[in-house]
């Protein structure tokens, strides 16, 4: 996402390259279908050890955005270079499109050979057998932090190995808060309490003309931190709810309070900002001074709102009895449980993960590269805005206790029920009591199902 | 006696040229046949035998009888989206055809430009389904939005319509409205079609318009009504997109435009639940077939049929 704007000035040329590759890779794709499908049924079950038979044609699935499409596709091409008898057929869409199509390709037995999965989906395609055990293949992961890694394991295997990280953080525009005459306040002591009152302030001291802060209550990282501060979860590593009642009910309370103390946008407003995304969101267009988003996301809030943005730590952090904030995989790459190609498969992640040159293509675009060495390599590269990512990462790396483990199966509904229940507290249809019961009673049944 | 032969082999000529034109018919008519069978026919049986199983897109189908059919009563948000589109069909079809209608007897006045104000009303129906309107809607409805700026005008505070539970459904029903113009194109035609003399014969008897409307243009015009209606309630039934993008593809804020197509789309791909999925597009079948039934039987009391 931050990475555009630095490209090289030959795009166009490296784009038309690029598709003419993206064609000779379909054309050849299309002659091996035709060619025969012996190989599919075939010796695909128990021969992973032997050596595979090149010129061997991989199939990668990942979603995104254009400049992660054409990063992407020259990473594609210095992959192939290095290995000139595997070719790597890109398959890409939006976020939206690709779980549909991700889906589909699987019911139809046409699994790409190399998926990008997210968290809310991986544990859905691996207990369904989608997808392979790393551990059994050819991946070297010595240079991820281990609790990092572990975000990649259901019941200790390995089925997906995290892009990069991310963290959920408190994203200030200092500018508003100077022009409203209040101060940031310090990230590593301030409350839940501190929040609310600073962003109450904010609204009042700038005369109503900016609001303290946009709503969080749309996202779950959020309330899992904070279930995180209090010794609680929101999954257990069993997979089971660990979250009480209370604190999902003082979860939903704090928004409440931020509406009546004027620090946040009524129910209305805010439904329609969190629809509008970073950039059509509160700091994006200069109407709020904080708001909490992914890290990664900083450059695209820092682009549309023109101000230089601040990373903060979540409130509460010294408050509870433990730190809530973590480490999330950004996407993970994983590998299909039915690839003709494992081993071609597992050197095509390998090279994703491991290389320098992959890394200095791909920059921040999939979170802060999980290879620590790589990480350090491409420090210097990064913008300005990326970098004070990097440093937000670094500094918050000894406070983290550790990582949560992945959501279970039918966690993808999460975010829909999350959504549906903030807006019934918003409007005030429901009270964040009764919210927190049936925040409950929903995503048990979404778990159990 | 060669005459009659003559005849008959010219018969035989003909009928083999029959022959002949029947196999080129069948020819020309298999793309529509093949595609029958592989694009709607084969995937509704599949859909059918699916909606009987329990089936998330990533393992083999699992075959549990009734299962799914029964689990829709007893979930609250297929319970909501039943309501929600009964709302927004009942709600938004009859007005949508008084405004068809109206515009229709306005157009039929013989306008200068009649071409024109045609093509711009239809214009609606023929944007309204997609992606563009229904991003437009959201803006004009916005909090800060158009509808809100001309309400300002007159010192009215208005609502985020589209971000409100209460309103969301509302701006939906007025874009089903906003389409009103196919009905209202069949209308002219059927306005068209009632014989002239009717009306000067009324108004010899001194009938006022009103009387004229409501005893010649509604009577004659009842079977062009009820073909509209009967369309008009089909297609509202089966509403997607608008409800998709206006929610933003959750039938927000808070299910409140959680039309039945989006729930059984949410269910299929969102929580891979195809099976139910499945079992939902076929119960909507039975809802849609069920009252184009009783449409059907009720238009025995009012839809006069002039021949």
């Amino acid at each position: 996402m931050s990475t555009t704007g630095n490209r090289p000035t030959s795009r166009r040329g490296k784009r038309l390259a690029g598709s003419a590759a993206g064609i000779a890779a379909v054309a050849l794709t299309l002659a091996a279908c035709g060619g025969g499908d012996s190989g599919i049924g075939g010796g695909g079950d128990d021969a992973p050890a032997a050596a595979e038979e090149c010129p061997c044609e991989i199939r990668f699935a990942w979603w995104g955005s254009d400049s992660r499409h054409e990063a992407t596709q020259q990473i594609i091409d210095a992959f192939e270079a290095e290995n000139p008898d595997i070719t790597v057929v890109p398959d890409f869409t939006d976020w939206d499109g690709y779980w549909d199509k991700l889906a589909t390709s699987v019911a139809a037995g046409d699994t790409p050979d190399v998926i990008t999965q997210e968290e809310r989906y991986i544990s859905d395609y691996s207990t369904k057998n989608v997808l392979a055990d790393l551990g059994t293949l050819d991946i070297d992961t010595s240079k991820v932090d281990d609790g990092v890694l572990a975000g990649g394991q259901i019941e200790g295997t390995q089925y997906g190995i995290p892009t990069g990280i991310n963290a959920y953080a408190l994203v200030a525009d200092p500018e508003l808060f100077a022009d409203a005459g209040v101060d940031v306040p310090d990230d590593t002591t301030w409350t839940w309490e501190d929040y609310v009152t600073t962003a109450n302030a904010v609204a009042d001291g700038s005369g109503d003309k900016v609001w303290g802060t946009q709503d969080y209550g749309f996202n779950e990282a959020g309330l899992n931190v904070m279930a995180r501060q209090r010794g609680e979860t929101l999954f257990t590593p069993e997979g089971e709810l660990g979250v009480s009642e209370q604190t999902v009910a003082d979860f939903f309370q704090v928004s409440l309070d931020l509406v009546e103390g004027g620090g946040q946008p009524d129910a209305a407003r805010t439904v329609e900002y969190q629809a509008a995304g970073p950039e059509g969101g509160l700091l994006g267009t200069n109407k709020g001074a904080m708001g909490v988003w992914w890290t990664n996301q900083l450059g695209a809030l820092s682009d549309s709102s023109g101000h230089e943005l601040e990373l903060l730590r979540l409130p509460g952090e010294s408050e509870g009895e433990r730190t809530g904030m973590y480490y999330k995989p950004a996407m993970f790459y994983s590998v299909s449980a039915d690839t003709q190609y494992p081993e071609s498969s597992a050197k095509f992640v390998d090279f994703l993960l491991n290389s320098e040159e992959a890394a200095k293509i791909m920059l921040t675009d999939r979170g802060l590269p999980a290879n620590t060495d790589v990480r350090e390599a491409i420090l210097d590269d990064l913008s300005p805005t990326d970098q004070k990512v990097a440093d937000f990462m670094a500094d918050i790396e000894d406070e983290i206790v550790d990582n949560p483990s992945v959501p279970p199966h039918g966690s993808a509904e999460l975010a829909d029920i999350m959504e549906r229940i903030n807006t019934e507290v918003l409007f005030e249809r429901i009270t964040p009591d009764e919210a927190a019961t049936q925040f409950i009673d929903e995503v048990n049944a979404a778990i159990a199902g | 006696m060669s005459v009659i032969q003559e005849l008959s082999r010219g018969k035989q000529g003909v009928s083999a040229r029959r022959k002949g034109d029947g196999r080129w018919a069948l020819l020309f008519l298999a793309p529509w046949f093949v595609g029958l069978a592989l694009i709607t026919a084969g995937p509704m049986g599949a859909s059918l035998w699916l909606s009987f199983t329990d089936y998330d897109l990533l393992s083999a189908p699992q075959w549990v009888g009734l299962e799914n059919y029964t689990r829709m009563f007893d979930d609250p948000r297929f319970l909501k989206s039943l309501g929600v589109t009964f709302t927004y069909v009942f709600v938004s079809v009859p007005l949508q055809l008084a405004a068809a209608l109206g515009l229709a007897l306005l157009l039929d006045k013989g306008l200068r430009g009649l071409a024109l104000y045609r093509s711009v009303y239809y214009l609606p129906s023929l944007l309204g389904g997609s992606v563009a309107i229904a991003i437009l809607w959201r803006q004009i409805f916005g909090a800060d939005g158009l509808v809100n700026q001309v309400l300002a005008i007159f010192g009215v505070e208005g609502q985020g319509w589209v971000s409100h539970p209460d309103y969301a459904l509302g701006t939906l029903m007025a874009l089903n409205v906003w389409t009103f113009g196919a009905p209202m194109v069949i209308f002219l035609a059927g306005l068209r079609q009632i014989p002239q003399m009717y009306y000067e014969a009324a108004a010899i008897d001194g009938a006022s318009r009103w009387r004229q409307f409501r005893s010649i243009t509604v009577p004659l015009l009842t079977p062009i009504i009820f073909f509209n209606l009967v369309l008009q309630l089909i297609e509202a039934f089966q509403s997607f997109t608008r409800a998709f993008v206006v929610s933003g593809g959750n039938g927000g804020p808070s299910d409140s435009t959680l039309l039945y197509t989006l729930y059984l789309y949410l269910k299929g791909f969102g929580s891979l639940d195809m099976g139910y999925a499945s079992a939902m597009a076929w119960f909507l079948l039975l809802i849609i077939g069920g009252m184009t039934v009783v449409n059907f039987l009720a238009s025995k009391y009012w839809v006069f049929y002039d021949d």
